[in-house]
């Protein structure tokens, strides 16, 4: 009898212990790409969640850029997001935020979660909703110049400081067929996020642009036109290449590597591209030359400027939880199980020692090759932001932009001249908010 | 009376007992049902064609709707419901999230159309659609016809071959051609390279002769002035003071071949060849246009050819020996025995071109600046990108589908006045 | 006499120089047709790295890594067969849809023609991108969202307009004397469809075939909207995993276009000569 009891018992509890392990299914939209930097990692992430989670199934869908985009579009119009997703903290996925098409994190994961993040990252200002509706992983600076330290001291040259010492450097390099500075326009964002918003930080600052933002202030102010112009002259003086508008994003790093120019400016996730391959061992830049050879430097210090020392930075991508999941649900529950999965120190120090991106997580701790090493550092050394364009206006003003960058970098057009068509589009832009 | 025949079945029945009471041979049957007879035989007969031709009516409609339903139903279902959404939309105020269920929208007129009209990249990109459309019309059909006349009419040999071979674009993914047309046009590329060298040897020319009339390699005052005038505002505006700082550099190159010096003078002051054509309006679209009659003409090359193949070789060969030449069998068997798959084709390919999106974006985006963009990357970019504005892609869309109708409705309208029916 | 022999000298010199033209003219056209397979195939089995040094020539030291790479991260074991089915399904669907559409709107009388057909014509120029929202929300409604039966009647549906425009326009071409002649031996709809109107179509279903298998094999904008689980996808969405803007792996990049290409180039070497046979078959007419 009293055995009876004994297994009675025993299978009730089994059976409880395994009916309080409700099996979950969650829906994920991932983005990454075959040949990127960690994709191989990326699949071994999702891989050991499964199996430290057996009670959760994951069906995930795996997407990139422009399929991306159309499928999220269309995810949101059906009402049908995926429990979780990968999302942009601003214009990008300016539908996410502005329709609150996800949870508010800040309560999902909680202050003693949130403490092991950045500042930068938890602030709910810094995403376009004004609330945290997603963790950026990463607070990246847009505008970082890879600096090919062994080709300028082979041309007798220093770390260059100012703007004069960029421009001394045009005769002597450009002899010998080597740009100054290499920026791949063809797509028109990159001189505009890398470049010109740190300018425009430099000369003008983020309280500028709030005034823009306020309407008390306007594109064909001064502070705008001189950016404009301190782009103009850097194609002026040589010290970019005219040409570069035409060069394609892909191209530049095997150019900028097999020495056709001495710097290189894009952001801090191109690290990424010439570090170690996992699958293929190859590297652009191998390791041994990226700590000797190459450096992480802040634009220089351009003649006018009144906030020194800035750099363009934004919050970057990160995850989201969709807002259709009820409130309290077995489901919520298995989605922020896997949120605070994918933000743990483990996962972040995978994602870092790929060269991703630079965690917001403090203190991870990875082995990364020396070019990816020298980025927090870089972080470090340059604390101070300013905004970076596309994160703060409509895609009808920045493009606009960014058209005009290009036309200034032809020499089809002038600084004047820009900033008029931008402040024309910013107010039809406004005109049809109404 | 024409045989008809009918299947077996209650009217059968009916007109064989119909027969059988007319073979009764009853005397005073017959004197009565004489004018009865006729009376029932034509009532029999219309009756029995009536019921016959309804029943073919009937089964004549039966069958049209049993073969047209699935493909139209299937039709409403993948297309109809998306052109009313559309138009439903265009004229609506939403504003992305979830459409049905989530936040209200309704109709908010026609604005949005309004805004579309207003707007002058809708025309810039209108216009570069107009110039595909002439294109594939006026380039790819003729071309696709002219290279399917050679093949026919055995002007080249090894018809199969060369149908192949020009039809093979068509099968290339146009990420391809894209990556291609990068490599090709980069500063960096091939082009580019020939282009350069080429302005270098001629800028190399000019120096030999700035130092020959000098005397030999010298860097007097003179000469360097004459070398900077060469370079120009351009090359100058990299010094803050040219002429030493010119001298200083020349000099530094003391002792090494003359070609050096000429190299570097040459990397200083030639302006490297980068596609600025490219970024011009209209001008850009040339290359676009060059690749879209490319990649397409092969296509029509082989419509054609199996149309011309498909007429009677006989009338041609009595022609012929009717002393018709070339062009008299080209207007007059050829060309209207081809007319009807003209017509098709012109269709397809004005529809074609205005919907065509995959390519150019490949190959340009519709930039840079927005000089190569077409109304579908146009409507791409209100609708898919960040904050999509879907009433302004949706009108898009919908003039888009009216700017068709009507260029098709022009071309069936030519085709009546100049064309000529097969049959 | 002389003179005409004189004239068609002088006719045949004029028609071999017109002849050296023609051939010049259409080998530039060739070659400039083959090149970018020659160049992609050429690129697929350099690396990355040697890519990015040198673009145009030969490799020089030729690997099968990417093909082995890029087939295995792609899934492309698993997206073929989709690929296959997608295609070859969709096209036989809209073949015999659009003929018996086709056959009814020529051949049998109903007021409905005109209105339907019409609507039909209007199909023909609706872009992808007007039906990508509309069809997801509507394919989710109707609980169809990610099963290959979804894949395959928006494939067919799309491809219906030019599919029965065309069949009308060939089968009215058809004359009808050949029909009637049927009807009185007694034949019904369906017989007279299947056993006469169907073999004469072959011209049109050949072209309808070629139209339809080269534009659906590398479709991925709809397909993208209507599946997005992985076992469902098929070959370009694969392709597409490496050819993003940012895309750095040129090598893996170039294997997987080659593998996506491969099918068709093959296809179409082992039908071109069906193609022409069936499409001049058509000439023989009763």
């Amino acid at each position: 009898m009293k055995k009876g009891l004994f297994v009675f018992l025993v299978l009730i509890i089994a059976l409880g212990s395994v009916m309080a392990q409700e099996k979950v299914t969650l829906n994920v939209l991932n983005y990454q790409q075959a040949d990127q930097a960690g994709y191989q990692e990326d699949v071994a992430i999702w891989k050991r969640f499964q199996e430290l989670n057996p009670d959760i199934t994951l069906n995930m869908e795996v997407l990139f850029n422009e399929p991306y985009h159309q499928k999220l579009q269309a995810y949101a119009a059906a009402g049908t997001l995926p429990d979780v997703f990968y999302v942009w903290p601003t214009a990008r996925s300016a539908v996410i935020h502005e329709k609150k098409l996800a949870k508010d994190l800040s309560k999902l994961l909680g202050p003693d979660f949130l403490k092991d993040f950045s500042g930068a990252a938890t602030d709910p200002n810094n995403q376009l909703g004004k609330y945290m509706a997603m963790l950026p992983q990463s607070f990246t600076y847009t505008s970082v110049m890879y600096v090919n330290k062994k080709l300028l001291a082979d041309n007798g040259f220093d770390l260059p400081k100012t703007y004069d010492d960029l421009k001394k450097m045009v005769p002597k390099l450009k002899a010998k067929g080597i740009n100054v500075i290499m920026l791949p326009d063809k797509d028109g964002w990159p001189m505009q996020s890398c470049l010109f918003s740190t300018v425009l930080g430099r000369m003008a600052g983020n309280s500028f642009v709030d005034a823009i933002l306020a309407g008390k202030a306007k594109f064909t102010d001064k502070p705008f036109v001189d950016s404009l112009k301190v782009i103009d002259n850097l194609y002026k003086d040589g010290i970019i290449a005219r040409e570069d508008n035409q060069v394609g994003y892909g191209e530049a790093p095997g150019l900028f590597v097999s020495g056709k120019a001495t710097i290189y400016i894009d952001g801090d996730w191109r690290v990424g591209a010439y570090i170690t391959d996992k699958a293929s061992g190859k590297a652009l830049i191998p390791p041994a030359a990226q700590e000797s050879d190459f450096a992480l430097l802040p634009f220089p210090a351009i003649p006018g400027e009144v906030n020194p020392g800035v750099l363009s930075a934004i919050a970057g991508t990160g995850w989201a939880i969709s807002a259709s999941i009820p409130a309290g649900s077995a489901k919520e529950k298995a989605a922020v199980r896997l949120i605070k999965y994918l933000y743990s120190d483990e996962v972040q120090a995978i994602r870092y020692s790929t060269g991703a991106y630079v965690p917001t997580r403090k203190n991870v701790k990875a082995n990364v090759e020396p070019l990816v090493a020298k980025v927090p550092l870089f972080y470090a050394a340059n604390p101070k932001t300013c905004y970076v364009f596309d994160g703060m206006f409509d895609p009808a003003v920045y493009n606009v932009v960014n058209d005009g960058l290009i036309a200034i970098g032809l020499g089809t057009s002038t600084p004047e001249k820009v900033a008029a068509d931008v402040q024309k589009a910013y107010e039809t832009w406004k005109a049809s908010q109404k | 009376m024409p045989r008809v025949k009918v299947r077996p079945g209650i009217l059968v029945l009916f007109y064989e007992k119909l027969e059988a009471l007319q073979r009764r041979p009853k005397k005073r049957f017959n004197k009565r049902c004489k004018k009865w007879n006729a009376v029932y035989e034509s009532l029999a007969i219309s009756g029995v064609a009536m019921v016959h031709l309804n029943r073919v009516h009937l089964e004549e409609k039966r069958a049209y709707w049993a073969m047209v339903m699935p493909a139209f139903a299937l039709y409403l279902l993948v297309m109809a419901f998306p052109i009313i959404l559309s138009i439903m939309l265009s004229v609506s105020n939403y504003s992305g999230g979830k459409m049905f269920g989530g936040e209200k929208w309704g109709f908010a007129g026609f604005s949005a159309y309004a805004r579309v009209f207003t707007d002058p990249w809708f025309w810039n990109a209108l216009k570069n659609n107009l110039y595909i459309v002439l294109i594939s019309v006026f380039g790819q059909l003729p071309l696709g016809f002219i290279f399917a006349y050679f093949i026919y009419s055995k002007i080249v040999r090894a018809p199969s071959f060369w149908q192949g071979v020009l039809y093979v674009p068509n099968i290339i993914s146009v990420i391809v051609v894209g990556l291609l047309w990068q490599v090709i046009f980069s500063p960096h590329g091939p082009i580019a390279e020939i282009v350069n060298s080429i302005h270098a040897s001629s800028f190399q020319g000019q120096l030999k002769a700035i130092f020959d009339g000098a005397g030999g390699f010298s860097l007097s005052d003179d000469v360097i002035k004459k070398i900077l005038h060469l370079a120009g505002p351009s090359g100058q505006a990299m010094f803050s003071d040219p002429v030493p700082e010119l001298r200083d550099l020349l000099a530094s190159y003391n002792g090494q071949p003359i070609s050096e010096i000429y190299t570097a003078l040459s990397n200083l002051f030639v302006q490297k060849w980068s596609p600025a054509f490219l970024t011009k309006t209209d001008i850009a679209m040339l290359p676009v246009l060059f690749v879209i009659l490319w990649m397409y003409t092969g296509m029509y090359l082989i419509l054609f050819l199996a149309n011309m193949q498909k007429i009677d070789a006989q009338i041609i060969e009595s022609a012929r020996i009717d002393g018709a030449n070339e062009g008299q069998v080209m207007r007059y068997i050829i060309l209207p025995a081809l007319s009807g798959t003209i017509v098709n084709s012109a269709i397809l390919a004005i529809s074609g071109s205005l919907s065509s999106f995959a390519l150019i974006f490949a190959m340009t985006g519709g930039g840079p600046s927005r000089v190569t963009e077409i109304l579908s990357i146009y409507m791409y970019n209100n609708a898919f990108l960040g904050r999509p504005n879907f009433p302004l892609a949706n009108a898009i869309s919908l003039i888009m589908v009216l700017i068709s109708v009507v260029l098709i409705v022009l071309t069936k309208a030519v085709e009546k006045r100049y064309g000529g029916k097969e049959e | 006499m002389s003179e005409m022999i004189k004239e068609t000298k002088l006719q045949k010199a004029l028609a071999a120089v017109g002849r050296g033209a023609v051939y010049i003219v259409m080998s530039l056209f060739a070659l400039m047709t083959l090149y970018p397979i020659f160049w992609l195939i050429m690129n697929s089995f350099k690396t990355t790295r040697e890519f990015q040094v040198s673009q145009l020539a030969f490799p020089r030291a030729p690997t099968l890594q990417n093909y082995v790479e890029a087939w295995k991260m792609g899934d492309f074991g698993l997206l073929f067969p989709n690929s296959v089915l997608y295609t070859l399904g969709a096209t036989a669907g809209i073949i015999f849809l659009s003929l018996m559409a086709g056959f009814a709107f020529a051949k049998l009388k109903s007021r409905a023609t005109k209105p339907i057909y019409n609507s039909f014509v209007i199909g023909i120029l609706l872009t992808t991108q007007t039906l990508m929202i509309p069809l997801f929300l509507e394919v989710n409604l109707l609980g169809l969202y990610n099963t290959r039966l979804a894949v395959l009647l928006v494939y067919i549906g799309a491809g219906l307009p030019i599919g029965i425009y065309l069949a009308t326009e060939y089968i009215k071409a058809i004359p009808s004397a050949v029909v009637e002649s049927a009807r009185i031996d007694g034949a019904g709809f369906f017989t007279i469809f299947l056993k006469i109107i169907v073999p004469m179509s072959v011209p049109v279903a050949t072209t309808l075939a070629m139209l339809n298998i080269t534009g659906l094999w590398n479709e991925f904008a709809l397909i993208n909207i209507l599946v997005s689980k992985t076992e469902l996808k098929s070959l370009p969405l694969g392709i597409y995993k490496f050819s993003g803007s940012l895309s750095t792996d040129y090598g893996k990049q170039f294997a997987a276009l080659t593998i996506g290409m491969v099918p068709m180039l093959v296809f179409y070497m082992i039908f071109s000569k069906q193609i022409t046979k069936g499409v001049a078959a058509g000439a023989i007419k009763g």
